[in-house]
């Protein structure tokens, strides 16, 4: 890391941006938030200390939803009244969560970070979607309304759908919501089968839920971050200038392309990625 | 799409709209050079290797929301556009509130009102010690 030091200044921006916009795309259309391949990606080949990168990855996992958000809504793929309850759930253990990762050592916490990296890749790939059909909803469920009607332009279906399991839900935001604050993540990986496959929501909502989801939930987190001094402009500011053009991009792709392919590349890049912040980590390859 | 999906659409359009400009714009002013930062960028590979803690210690930046004082820097001006990311869910939610109310939604718009509660006290330093 020492010969980083001593490539000139706007080299990093200008690699930040270029990394956040293929990211804002790829993140997009693996349902996965940015932070999730930013963090390890951005923590494991370039110079800057983890605390700054966390705080950037929070930002930009923000950056990312907020701007595919208004795309996802319009089209019905993500609801807000499925996304409210969980949001909050999610962004109260969010803030515990990132008070306790500034905490922790650097080193620690970078090699926990290849674990959990290499770990969410595993599960990314061993997860297969569920189409449930009609649930019967719990008693939260039916209060709450969390329910909709969804049209999928690629199909050519219409799909009314509910969900259930939502104390579970409840619960599985809450740890979400603590892991994404403590590692700067965004979370989509595990938003995305805690929506369909313990709520069943359908894939494609619960795809463009979790966006919206991590957008509450790091909206809380990042001022954590803020507050300590853990953000840094030259790092946030392109970044997240790049996952909002690449996420744009990626929810107008959305309805179109298919996720297979989309989900090989991510799961290739995250074991990549976390092999290299625990080895980091654990001082074997500084 | 229902009333309270469609407000909260397009204000967080219009909110990540106004952030992404005033990102761009406030980046360019302190990446040419145009305003003066408070730390200079070339001094920052020597110093973004450092854990926060350290690196607020050596160059004197603010915590908390002492940021505020020194927007005339560019660094810090930067560290505002990013701030406004932090603020545009807040500011959705706070609008489709009413809304909620107006149709009757009470759970929901409870659930909306907390989420209000914690947003802002996560801004205002509540959880940090933020001033």
């Amino acid at each position: 890391m020492e010969a980083a030091a001593t490539i000139p200044w706007w080299v990093w921006p200008i690699a930040l941006a270029t990394v956040g916009f293929l990211i804002g795309v790829v993140a997009v259309l693996a349902g996965i938030g940015g932070g999730v391949l930013f963090v390890p990606i951005v923590g494991s080949f370039f110079p800057f200390h983890l605390d700054f990168v966390r705080g950037a990855g929070l930002l930009f996992a923000l950056a990312g939803t907020l701007a595919a958000g208004p795309q996802l809504l319009r089209s019905g793929m993500a609801s807000l009244r499925l996304v409210m309850p969980l949001g909050l759930a999610g962004s109260i253990c969010s803030v515990a969560g990132a008070i306790v990762g500034l905490g922790m050592n650097a080193d620690l916490l970078q090699a926990l970070l290849g674990v959990l990296v290499i770990a969410i890749a595993f599960v990314i790939w061993l997860t297969r979607s569920a189409e449930v059909g009609i649930v019967d909803p719990d008693a939260l469920a039916r209060m709450l309304k969390l329910e909709g009607r969804f049209t999928d332009p690629a199909a050519g279906t219409r799909i009314d759908w509910k969900t259930h399991r939502t104390l579970a839900g409840f619960a599985a935001f809450g740890a979400i919501g603590f892991l994404g604050g403590v590692f700067g993540l965004g979370a989509g990986f595990a938003n995305v089968p805690a929506l369909n496959l313990l709520m069943a929501a359908p894939l494609k909502v619960a795809v463009g839920s979790s966006a919206l989801i991590i957008s509450i939930i790091n909206s809380s987190a990042a001022w954590v971050y803020i507050h300590r001094g853990a953000v840094l402009p030259l790092l946030v500011v392109p970044s997240i200038l790049g996952v909002m053009l690449g996420s744009r991009l990626g929810a107008r792709l959305l309805e179109t392309v298919p996720a297979k392919q989309v989900r090989w590349l991510v799961i290739v890049v995250m074991l990549v990625a976390g092999f290299r912040a625990l080895l980091r980590g654990t001082g074997l390859w500084i | 799409m229902d009333l309270m999906q469609a407000t909260y659409a397009r204000w967080l359009d219009i909110a990540t709209r106004i952030g992404f400009a005033v990102s761009l714009v406030a980046f360019l002013l302190y990446v040419s050079g145009a305003i003066e930062p408070l730390v200079p960028l070339e001094q920052l590979p020597q110093l973004w290797n450092l854990p926060a803690s350290r690196f607020v210690a050596l160059t004197g930046e603010p915590t908390g929301w002492g940021w505020l004082a020194l927007l005339a820097k560019s660094d810090f001006l930067n560290l505002g556009a990013v701030a406004l990311f932090g603020v545009v869910t807040l500011v959705c939610y706070a609008r489709i509130v009413p809304l909620l109310f107006a149709a009757g939604e009470r759970p929901q718009a409870y659930i909306a009102l907390a989420q209000v509660v914690v947003l802002a006290a996560a801004a205002a330093g509540f959880f940090t010690g933020g001033r």
